[in-house]
């Protein structure tokens, strides 16, 4: 791997070890996937934020990285966390709480910005066409193939690696003859919800592994629509984009198609239960955006929560302060407004969660394992019916 | 006893002579490890049980979360780290982590030319590893 003078000088340690480690990760990464230099990235966002799934390991390195002067030299957000500040930290245990402190306090000094969302572009929406070094796989597919930016599938270390650089590996999504379609999926029944968008996801992840389809057949489209068809992507496959340009050019390439019952079976699948009441109804994975949060409070008309029953919404601190008139109604109905968090990364289990109902396919198909519940899988109007009053 | 001498690809760069622990399944170190004493605690594991420290841990690749990357640091803070890492064909939680950890690292060897109990000298300068006893059955 060609490496500039000043590259070298940080990789000989000249910058310090924090520079160093950093500098060290990218090249050997680069090498394992044959790059040859590193590129500029405008934005790092990086994964692994929540202490839940962090545990104790990561604090120790996050900790000697931010004492030896490790500083984000690019624009770099942070993922969610493990619980939302107002209504869910003062039910967790003091010790919990701390540890979680303590990696956001490190996060900060190293200079990244506290966005704690997995949807980073609602922030600030990276150009088409600029480089970047995103983890969570989710916000990966939505900038390759909504927003037309261009990123690998990061692993949290390598984010954090690139943002203190500010580069990355050339190679994989960041070359234009890797983002060519290689497989055509046609959808042959109409996908009227944002449900059945996820469930295609989930079916087609299985399918595609890291294969990069153009998909046809998509009707009444809308940006959090391929959201859901993003997430669920690459929840169950290594898929980093996907195509639904219609005018794309199929060419020579393998063809699947995708039928009513392949969408059913999959939907079925995503619920482990039918019959139980949901102690939780969650929407907001990946967060929401203004035009979904606007949705939810058109739809609740004045109803009000069903007593026993919990109804999150999950979104970012900007999103949620852009959104303000909107929260009022949903608060006022009884549900909550939550932010800096994320329900699979969350403690459900302390606070007696046993059942989430959820229009997101990512969480219905982690929920499971994640949180040890049963989960209902359906529509927002179906969520909404089920826990507002009638 | 003919030496058996296994030429790879060195990753992170360093030398050492130890036991080898020799699996054939992919290992995650989130959730499979134990962070705090390097025991293997993954079910189903053909190492399950297996305690990694001081060893020259030898398994096809890394696989499950990044956070992986993490575990191995720990566990070269607590001391509980295996002294060399050999695989047959490096990915980036098992690489990175490697890195931070400062573990040496190869990868490209067939790994079954190596069994656990073996003596061997890791040279992940040259990425090289030399089988130098057998282990006695």
């Amino acid at each position: 791997m060609y490496l500039t003078k000043e590259e070298e000088r940080i990789y000989d340690g000249e910058h310090g070890w924090a520079n160093q480690i950093c500098m060290k990760i990218l090249v050997r990464l680069g090498e394992l996937f044959s790059a040859t230099r590193l590129i500029p990235i405008s934005s790092a966002h990086i994964s692994g934020v929540s202490y839940k799934t962090l545990g104790d390991a990561p604090a120790e390195f996050l900790e000697r990285l931010a004492d030896a002067d490790g500083k984000a030299r690019v624009k770099a957000t942070l993922n969610p966390q493990s619980f939302d500040p107002e209504y869910l930290e003062k039910r967790l245990p003091k010790h919990i709480r701390e540890k979680q402190f303590n990696i956001l306090r490190q996060f900060e000094k190293m200079g990244f910005t506290q966005s704690l969302t997995c949807t980073p572009y609602y922030l600030e929406k990276p150009k088409r066409g600029s480089h970047l070094a995103w983890a969570e796989s989710s916000a990966v597919v939505y900038a390759n193939s909504v927003l037309g930016a261009w990123t690998n599938r990061e692993g949290g270390p390598s984010a954090l690696a690139a943002a203190i650089i500010g580069k990355t590996p050339d190679y994989g999504m960041h070359k234009a003859e890797n983002r060519k379609p290689n497989i055509l999926a046609k959808v042959e029944t109409p996908l009227q919800n944002e449900a059945k968008f996820g469930a295609l996801g989930i079916y087609l992840g299985k399918i595609l592994e890291d294969n990069i389809p153009i998909i046809q057949g998509l009707k009444n489209v809308s940006e959090e629509k391929l959201k859901q068809l993003g997430a669920a992507l690459a929840t169950t496959g290594m898929v980093n984009m996907f195509h639904c340009d219609i005018h794309l050019e199929g060419g020579k390439m393998e063809k699947i198609s995708v039928e009513a019952g392949d969408i059913k079976r999959t939907i079925e699948d995503l619920s482990t239960s039918s019959k139980t009441k949901p102690k939780l109804v969650f929407i907001g994975c990946p967060h929401c955006s203004l035009n979904e949060i606007r949705q939810i409070a058109t739809l609740i008309r004045g109803k009000t929560v069903e007593a026993g029953t919990e109804f999150w919404v999950c979104t970012s601190r900007y999103v949620k302060k852009k959104a303000e008139d909107y929260v009022k109604k949903i608060e006022k109905s009884g549900g909550h407004v939550l932010t800096d968090m994320c329900t699979i990364v969350s403690w459900t289990e302390m606070l007696g969660i046993k059942t989430i109902m959820t229009n997101s396919a990512k969480t219905a198909y982690y929920a499971p394992t994640l949180n040890k519940v049963e989960t209902v899988f359906a529509p927002l109007k179906q969520c909404l019916k089920t826990v507002l009053e009638r | 006893m003919r030496q058996v001498t296994l030429n790879g690809r060195a990753i992170v760069e360093g030398r050492c002579e130890a036991q080898a622990l020799v699996s054939t399944k992919p290992i995650s170190f989130l959730g499979g490890v134990d962070p705090t004493n390097g025991k293997i605690v993954e079910k189903n594991h053909d190492l399950n049980g297996e305690y990694i420290k001081d060893k020259v841990l030898c398994f096809p690749h890394g696989h499950g979360s990044t956070v992986g990357s993490y575990v191995l640091y720990s566990l070269a803070s607590k001391d509980q780290a295996p002294k060399a890492i050999v695989n047959q064909t490096a990915d980036p939680v098992v690489v990175v982590g490697a890195i931070i950890a400062d573990i040496p690292m190869i990868d490209r060897i067939d790994i079954n030319q190596i069994r656990t109990g073996d003596t061997v000298e890791v040279d992940a300068y040259a990425g090289v590893i030399k089988v130098l006893k057998r282990r006695e059955t």
